[in-house]
């Protein structure tokens, strides 16, 4: 009959064959390297070779490492400047050019513009910008008579500053997402909404806040995600310094690997970093989840 | 009454947060812009720059005449448009496989996946580097596309995709007894371009600004991406008075990705407003 | 569709190249890129005597003089070792490779340099050839292990005309402090009358130069940096002593601030200090800004070895450029490349140290025509009591980036000194013990 012949076309391992592609590069380059990286941390090895183990001895010496805690503190620190920021100044981008005119998608093609630059391109040009030597706000504050901020080499400016570069630069794509949710909502709702004589600010707190939350918390989940691991930024622009208040885990991780050639050290610290982002991207899970869960409870 | 004047504020702000930001995202690249049109040695002086002072096209054809930046830009447009193209075709097959097709493990795999979301570029990178190092694969395009096709991003969002599309779409071509990958390429998959067009530029991205997988395996000059030539560039810089020729550099690198992005724009909004239109 | 395919073999095969059947040996480099004004086998248009210049020119030469080899020259940025780790785990390492002799000890312990001497002795390169501080660094285990190219060291670059204006110059030479009281009292006599800073130093992203200063002065005074090769010793008072006075310049604003490497060079050529602490290889660059009239250093330019401000004997800390051959499989003829190449680069040494580098070949150190270019006399002596680290330290490069962050954050107030000392010591054993 119809109904089994349907059952039947559908399943079947033939139909894992359109799966495998991925699957393959999948475990072969993501899942693998994982775990030969958890293995690595588990000894005490060189980048040309050699080997040792040494157990848990790695991640002792992590959590007794002051410079891998400040760039713990400073992976944190970026993340909380800057994903907060940024999903913020996108949506309110994405909700101010939901619009047809053509002033709009100019706009739209400006935020995005920012973003398509390479990251080496990013950093010349701010460097360009920020430098008190030259730069273009030291040359406002000498047209304005005050002495120039040097917002690289001040412990207390630099991560604020890598921050709101980074903002700068990674607006565009929330912003498209937020507007694709936004543009979810057909025109009726809104159309009944105005015949109901809603007040804006109803309307946005009814209607625009709802359709476009789901949006609002992935994108934040993945840019968590996403910040914890910047690297391009502080390692062409400040190296890490001054005193290491702008060397994140990355970098940290990098400099552990490639300069002191302490691989299975660095890939304890990058074990570390993975634990952090399955926290960050497990939290918005939870808190989904969470309030069903009460509610079932108190029921 | 009250409405419209509240109505008229709201506009007024949102003109006035529009302007804002339009401000401060064009100032750093016309700034950019402007310096790469003055004199090296002026720039070396250290001094204010006038906004009359000399300008000049010298850095630009300082940087026409070598040939290195039409090679990395190459460079970055093959490995960019072979990962799209990669990623685009090796997540919708997947996508497809679990969003609308049956097979035994399906929810178990697709939960193994969904854990690789989590798995950053550092945990990996050095084994990864190994792997290519004893396939002896590096400095190839090869070794440069194929770890961005492993990111399980795109299997998540084509199969929520596909889950999204009604289940009665296929019918028609069952009853047709269509093979499930003509149901695939000829039914659900027009359906799904509004995604593609997402992944699609979200990857290009990606690959675009890949930095740390670049420098450490295309270690020859000659293949190295964009990205990464002009880091090497931007630090060579300090042992060279070429301020201005590395200002031309950013927005000769920068102006290209714009055009295209700029040129791709009408399809990419039209494709996400036509989902609406469904 | 189809014309697509064409285009695209079209493209495809444009991009081949005509088989070249000559060796081909890959020759890495630091140095930085000039090649926009330094056009294939002409004379630089601009700073002739600047390093990346001078080597530009040299290859080139080299290429024009030997048609059957083939030089594939890669450039990579300072100091170019991230790349070439990445590299040899690629196994895709250079022929040949400039490398810091500081740093030779770390590649050479991990088996992957090549020793040179009996390749050397054929091309006729022997090491009684080199100076003494040279040929400390490239020796080890009896063989050679890099050919010399120079020594460098860091000096203190002089605007005399600021000089003479802050009346610190007597007989045509600066006044130097002769201990850091003196340095103290001249400097801020200097910013009285000048209104400018005593030193302009590259303070921001620097991770070098804070460490020379501090090795230097604890060599002067024969201090034990390193008791073994895996334990470092800082936190002393003698360092507290080197490292606070250099904390009290930057405080008393005697010296330039938030300056990168890039914007002090510019700096001091702009007339904006007195003393630049930089290295050897400005030297070349800085002559040819004294030579152009209407410059700030215009006839007022002079370079000394730092003064001798603690102990009683002058001291500097010196590093070189070396050659080094990676391990890896060479044909007969790419050998002979490698060594036809080395020969050249060391008879063309001399040229090379027009940058302003101190030569690290004894016959062109007495040659009458090295020692009249401008100050190379007065900084010949350095060739002999200049000293590196010990040979047996590893991750010498590491230890300056870290021992030079600590030291930044005490010079500018962000930590205290002892602290930094301490902290700069706990890092740095902490990475040695764990040397695999």
């Amino acid at each position: 009959m119809a109904v089994s012949s349907r059952n039947e076309a559908t399943r079947g391992w033939g139909n894992l064959l359109f799966a495998l592609p991925f699957l393959s590069v999948y475990v072969w380059l993501l899942v693998y390297p994982l775990l030969a990286g958890i293995r690595l941390s588990l000894y005490r090895a060189n980048l040309f070779g050699g080997e040792h183990f040494i157990a848990f001895e790695n991640y002792v010496r992590l959590f007794c490492d002051r410079t891998f805690l400040q760039a713990l503190g400073n992976s944190l620190m970026f993340v909380g400047l800057t994903v907060p920021v940024l999903v913020l100044l996108a949506l309110m981008l994405a909700l101010s050019l939901n619009r047809a005119t053509r002033f709009a998608a100019f706009m739209r093609s400006i935020v995005f513009a920012s973003s398509v630059l390479s990251v080496t391109v990013l950093t010349i040009i701010w460097r360009q910008v920020l430098v008190p030597d030259g730069g273009l706000l030291s040359h406002a504050a000498h047209l304005l008579n005050l002495t120039p901020v040097p917002f690289l080499s001040d412990q207390r400016f630099v991560l604020p500053s890598l921050a709101v570069i980074t903002v700068w630069w990674s607006l565009g794509l929330p912003m498209i997402l937020f507007l694709s949710a936004l543009q979810q909502v057909p025109r009726s709702v809104y159309e009944a909404a105005a015949l109901d004589r809603a007040t804006p600010w109803s309307v946005f707190r009814r209607i625009t806040l709802p359709a476009v939350m789901p949006a609002v918390i992935l994108v934040a989940a993945y840019e968590c995600a996403l910040q914890f691991q910047v690297f391009g930024q502080p390692q062409l622009l400040t190296q890490g310094g001054p005193n290491g208040a702008s060397r994140p885990l990355v970098l940290y991780i990098y400099e552990t690997g490639f300069n002191h050639w302490d691989i299975g050290y660095a890939a304890a610290a990058s074990q570390m970093l993975f634990a952090l982002i399955l926290v960050a991207l497990l939290v918005p899970q939870a808190a989904r989840w969470l309030p069903a869960f009460l509610k079932g409870r108190r029921a | 009454m009250s409405r419209v004047r509240g109505r008229r504020v709201w506009q007024g702000l949102r003109y006035a947060f529009c302007a804002v930001m339009l401000i401060l995202i064009l100032l750093p690249l016309a700034w950019t812009v402007f310096l790469s049109l003055r004199n090296n040695v002026d720039l070396m002086r250290q001094a204010p720059l006038s906004l009359f002072g000399p300008y000049t096209l010298g850095n630009y054809g300082e940087l026409l005449k070598n040939r290195t930046l039409f090679r990395w830009f190459f460079n970055s447009m093959v490995v960019s448009g072979f990962s799209v193209a990669g990623v685009l075709a090796l997540s919708s097959l997947a996508g497809y496989a679990f969003g609308r097709l049956h097979f035994p493990f399906r929810n178990w795999l697709y939960a193994f996946v969904l854990m690789g979301l989590a798995i950053p570029d550092q945990s990996v990178i050095l084994t990864r580097h190994h792997i290519f190092s004893t396939l002896h694969w590096h400095n190839t395009y090869l070794a440069l596309i194929l770890p961005g096709l492993s990111a399980p991003l795109g299997v998540f969002l084509m199969t929520e995709t596909f889950r999204a599309i009604p289940k009665g779409m296929e019918d028609a071509a069952r009853l047709d007894r269509a093979s499930p990958f003509m149901i695939f390429w000829k039914v659900l998959l027009p359906q799904t371009v509004p995604a593609q067009a997402s992944l699609g530029i979200y990857t290009f991205l990606l690959s675009w600004n890949d930095y740390w997988w670049p420098l450490i395996s295309a270690t020859r000059p000659e293949m190295f991406t964009l990205t990464e030539g002009m880091a090497a560039a931007q630090t060579n810089y300090a042992e060279v008075t070429g301020m201005g020729v590395l200002m031309a550099e950013a927005v000769l690198a920068g102006l290209p990705v714009l055009i295209i992005y700029i040129a791709f724009q009408k399809h990419i909004v039209s494709a996400i407003t036509g989902m609406v239109k469904l | 569709m189809k014309r697509w395919l064409f285009l695209l073999a079209l493209l495809m095969l444009a991009s081949c190249e005509k088989p070249d059947t000559r060796p081909t040996i890959t020759v890495q480099r630091i140095f930085g890129d000039c090649r926009a004004h330094v056009p294939k086998g002409r004379p630089a248009t601009i700073n002739p005597n600047g390093e990346c210049e001078i080597i530009t020119g040299l290859l080139d030469r080299f290429e024009a003089e030997n048609p059957d080899i083939r030089l594939k020259i890669i450039t990579v940025a300072w100091p170019g070792y991230d790349q070439l780790s990445a590299q040899f785990a690629a196994d895709d390492a250079p022929d040949l490779v400039t490398m810091h002799m500081a740093v030779i000890p770390d590649y050479k312990s991990h088996h992957l340099l090549m020793p040179m001497s009996e390749d050397l002795k054929e091309q006729g390169i022997t090491p009684d050839q080199f100076t003494p501080v040279a040929r400390r660094a490239v020796s080890m285990d009896g063989d050679i292990y890099g050919l010399p190219f120079d020594s460098w060291t860091q000096l203190f670059h002089i605007n005399m005309n600021l000089f003479a204006k802050a009346g610190l110059v007597k007989d045509g030479k600066p006044i130097l402090p002769r201990n850091a009281g003196e340095l103290l009292v001249q400097a801020r006599q200097f910013r009285e009358r000048t209104g400018k800073p005593y030193f302009v130093q590259s303070m921001v992203n620097e991770r070098a130069a804070y460490a020379r200063n501090l090795y230097t002065y604890l060599l002067a005074q024969d201090e034990v940096i390193f008791p073994d090769p895996n334990h470092i010793r800082l936190n002393t008072p003698r360092a507290r002593e080197i490292v606070g006075l250099f904390k009290q310049i930057y405080d008393e604003n005697m010296t330039t601030r938030d300056q990168d490497y890039g914007t002090a060079t510019a700096a001091f050529v702009n007339g904006q200090g007195g003393v630049y602490i930089v290295g050897t290889w400005m030297i070349g660059a800085f002559d040819a800004e004294a030579a152009t009239p209407g410059r700030p250093l215009y006839k007022g330019y002079t370079v000394v070895p730092y003064p001798v401000l603690f102990g009683d004997r002058p001291a500097a800390f010196v590093d070189g450029h070396a050659w080094v051959m990676p391990v890896k499989h060479r044909t007969p003829e790419q050998t002979q490349a490698v060594m036809r190449l080395l020969k050249f680069l060391s008879v063309h040494e001399a040229d090379w140290t027009r940058s302003g580098h101190l030569s690290s070949m004894k016959a062109v150190i007495t040659d009458p025509a090295y020692q009249v270019q401008p100050h190379r006399r007065d900084l010949m002596a350095i060739t002999s009591y200049g000293q590196g680290l010990p040979i047996d330290v590893q991750r010498q490069f590491a230890i300056q980036d870290m021992l030079s962050e600590e030291l930044a954050a005490a010079i500018t107030g962000a930590k205290p000194v002892d602290q930094a000392l301490h902290d700069a010591e706990t890092r740095i054993n902490d990475m040695l013990t764990n040397l695999s």
